[in-house]
């Protein structure tokens, strides 16, 4: 069997379903994109390579710096409000224990099982000025409840609510099953010491996470970026551009402004940004004491290394030596 | 050992190869339709019209049958998408083989992209003249002097309204735009929503930009828009103007608040449900009189009026804003293009499309009508009949729909930050004069 896998025909053709897949589903189009990124291509008919100049108009081109700029807005909400609010339930949840535990769990979790348009919708009514759930709560409270939610400077703190909201229970529901992965004798050694519950959490919880919140923090830098389907039914990037994201642009320049080239000029300077996040959070989350450790293992490598040439050429000397 | 190694390893280069042939699939099933050996006919039509039992595709659905009927070596398959998914796909099917027949809209936004493309089959002019076409309509339809599709609409761009709720109130329909202005507070006093807006999709804002220039332009709108549109200059004073008037409407509370991000169906709900008085909408709409989802008091009591006379404004209180916007073409490259096309003229025969979706109540159609009227039309569609046949001067397309798809797209972004006041004037006619460029 062994034999049978180090087949060098028996490798390729395990990895090729994958390598296939790979290279037909995000290598090919990527490299058309960057292609038609240079034409002026309508998606229909003839075209002509026009070079840069779509990515000099992008440079200029307000509504995708405002894209950019809500993008980075939702995913600070994403990392400084929705996940350290999840992290925080889910460690009350992890300590809750039995039937309310279940319960708060699935609770929490319903926002992510319905569907993106029927979300889009209910907060649509919830922030309808005329007769919204929104303003008539104001109202009871003694407001004139004649807000309107979605104009052109609350649109995009009420659009991030709904992601924030809608986005939380998965970044919970993932940091849960972190915490009950952590081994339980370490909090039984911990409150033997004497450690207070905020200590326990902030000693032990948390630097146990550190990869979960890797992950996570990674996937909502990623979904921040590429937000489309919410916005798209909720404003549709609007009123004027107030709330457009990155995607949805793209959507609209390639596919309803028939600029076919321009939309993927913008997919590829996407793309560029979402591979420099990732890099970027990476770099960020490396363990220190790794690099640290890793380091100190490279050195020590070339000290030997340099240590056994030394002795070599002892040796060889020490050979000429005898001979004469 | 051997043995089952290299049995494991043909199985798997089979199973590789399999994929590989899997990718390459089946090219020969396209999209358009074929002829069978027998004689039968497959014809595809791609159409915008996904309510197959109510209004305009109850029509197109029954001249279909009506057709299958006649022709029994003919069957027509219909795939029906709403408008932007419509379009959408549209786009993808210009590149991988259309379906024979499609819905197109007669507008440069949409047509001269689709024509340049060289999709869709030339019309010959001459067959059509004895279908009592509106004259101009085909217009939209014709580039480079040939004709590509035909229209099924005349649309008018009309203020709905409630006549019982402005009896009651002692509101007048008023005759210049200063007096609709002054209705804003008047109507407002009463908690009542003045005007229903659709102000989410951006082009009922564009559509009524573009009444209220015409108003001030009279007949020399067209040149004016396809001027600014042509240089991407738009600082002529009365493109200034009507958007000045636009935005001064905005701020009297004319709409409904936060109109900038509500959709049709929310818009039109307000004036259904009797919370506005009037509606701004195109005369499509005009089914909503007989619409039993509408509670009998309010739709019996659904009258119109055109938008009215500006000061100092060249265009009579008889020039109105309509154009024709969609309609059907053949697919150039369609294998059964003959048969298409007898399709295509099949529908626009008189007494077909025109006749039948006056009987429906769907509007108005780019055929002559009049000779389809029983007398026992609503009031709506009495006084919509009356309006276009007194009319003195027709404005033709919408500004948004008169440059390319980058233009529409670009103003009806804009024109909502021009409403909501996040933009000034200029900027806005700035901004648009931009995406021409």
């Amino acid at each position: 069997m062994k034999k049978l896998y180090s087949n060098k025909l028996v490798i390729f053709s395990l990895i090729l379903p994958g390598l296939l897949l790979f290279i037909f589903a995000i290598l090919a189009p990527i490299c058309l994109s960057i292609y038609y990124g240079f034409t002026n291509y309508t998606g229909m008919g003839t075209y002509d390579m026009i070079g840069l100049e779509n990515y000099k108009n992008l440079l200029h081109d307000e509504a995708f710096a405002i894209s950019l700029r809500n993008s980075l807005l939702l995913a600070i909400g994403f990392i400084c409000i929705q996940h350290p609010i999840a992290m925080i339930i889910a460690a009350v949840l992890d300590k809750l224990g039995g039937r309310a535990e279940s319960f708060f769990r699935c609770v929490y979790f319903i926002p992510n099982v319905i569907s993106i348009a029927v979300i889009a919708k209910l907060w649509g009514f919830i922030y309808n000025p005329n007769f919204g759930l929104l303003n008539n709560i104001v109202k009871a409270f003694g407001g004139k409840g004649d807000i309107n939610w979605l104009d052109e400077k609350n649109a995009i703190w009420s659009v991030l609510i709904v992601l924030i909201w809608h986005g939380f229970g998965w970044g919970m529901l993932i940091y849960y099953t972190g915490i009950k992965n952590i081994d339980p004798t370490l909090y039984e050694a911990a409150s033997i010491d004497g450690a207070s519950q905020s200590q326990t959490f902030l000693r032990v919880t948390l630097p146990l996470m550190k990869p979960v919140i890797q992950v996570n923090v990674t996937m909502a830098v990623i979904s921040a970026l590429k937000q489309m389907e919410t916005v798209y039914l909720l404003t549709q990037g609007g009123p004027g551009n107030s709330t457009q994201f990155a995607a949805n642009y793209l959507y609209q320049q390639g596919f309803t402004a028939y600029r076919y080239g321009y939309g993927n000029a913008i997919g590829v300077i996407f793309i560029i940004i979402c591979l420099i996040a990732t890099v970027a959070l990476n770099k960020v989350f490396e363990d220190r004491d790794e690099v640290r450790m890793r380091k100190h293992e490279r050195d020590e490598e070339k000290r030997r290394n340099a240590m056994r040439k030394s002795v070599t050429v002892k040796n060889k000397l020490n050979s000429i030596k005898a001979v004469g | 050992m051997r043995r089952i190694t290299k049995i494991m390893s043909t199985a798997l280069t089979v199973a590789m190869a399999s994929t590989m042939l899997v990718g390459c699939g089946d090219t020969s099933t396209g999209t358009a339709a074929k002829k069978g050996d027998d004689g039968q006919v497959t014809i595809k039509l791609f159409s915008n019209l996904t309510d197959r039992k109510n209004g305009q595709g109850l029509v197109e659905q029954t001249i279909i049958d009506e057709y299958m009927k006649d022709n029994p070596k003919v069957k027509i398959e219909v795939e029906a998408l709403d408008e932007e998914a419509y379009k959408t796909k549209f786009k993808a099917y210009s590149m991988s083989g259309m379906p024979d027949v499609v819905s197109i809209w007669g507008q440069p936004a949409f047509l001269d992209e689709v024509v340049e493309a060289g999709v869709l089959a030339e019309l010959n002019p001459a067959d059509y003249s004895d279908y009592k076409f509106v004259e101009g309509s085909l217009t939209g339809y014709t580039y480079d002097g040939k004709l590509y599709g035909l229209p099924r609409n005349t649309d008018i761009g009309v203020f709905y309204y409630n006549q019982k709720m402005f009896e009651d109130n002692g509101w007048e329909v008023p005759q210049t735009y200063d007096e609709l202005l002054g209705l804003a507070d008047k109507i407002n006093e009463k908690g009542i929503v003045p005007v229903a807006m659709d102000g989410g999709d951006g082009w009922p804002l564009c559509v009524y930009l573009a009444d209220v220039l015409f108003k001030i332009t009279g007949t020399d709108y067209t040149s004016t828009v396809s001027n600014a549109i042509k240089t991407g200059d738009f600082s002529a004073p009365e493109l200034k103007k009507a958007t000045e008037l636009l935005k001064a409407t905005s701020d009297a509370n004319l709409f409904q608040k936060g109109y900038d991000t509500q959709d049709y169906g929310a818009a039109m709900n307000l004036f259904t449900n009797g919370q506005a008085a009037m509606f701004y909408m195109g005369s499509w709409e005009t089914s909503m009189a007989t619409n039993e989802d509408i509670a009998e008091d309010i739709r019996t009591n659904i009258r119109v009026f055109t938008m009215p006379t500006v000061e100092g404004g060249k265009a009579a209180a008889t020039d109105i804003s309509a154009w024709n916007g969609g309609g059907y073409a053949v697919n150039a490259n369609s294998e059964v293009k003959e048969e298409a096309i007898k399709f295509l003229n099949f529908m626009y025969q008189p007494d077909k499309l025109s006749k039948y979706g006056w009987e429906n109540g769907v509007g108005l159609s780019a055929q002559d009508q009049s000779s389809y009227m029983t007398g026992n039309e609503t009031e709506l569609q009495k006084q919509i009949v009356d309006i276009l046949s007194k009319s003195t001067n027709l404005s033709g397309t919408p500004i948004n729909d008169q440059g390319t798809s980058a233009f529409k797209t670009s103003i009806e972004s804009e024109i909502q930050s021009v409403c909501n006041g996040s933009k000034s004037v200029d900027d806005f006619l700035t901004a648009i004069g931009k995406a021409c460029k």
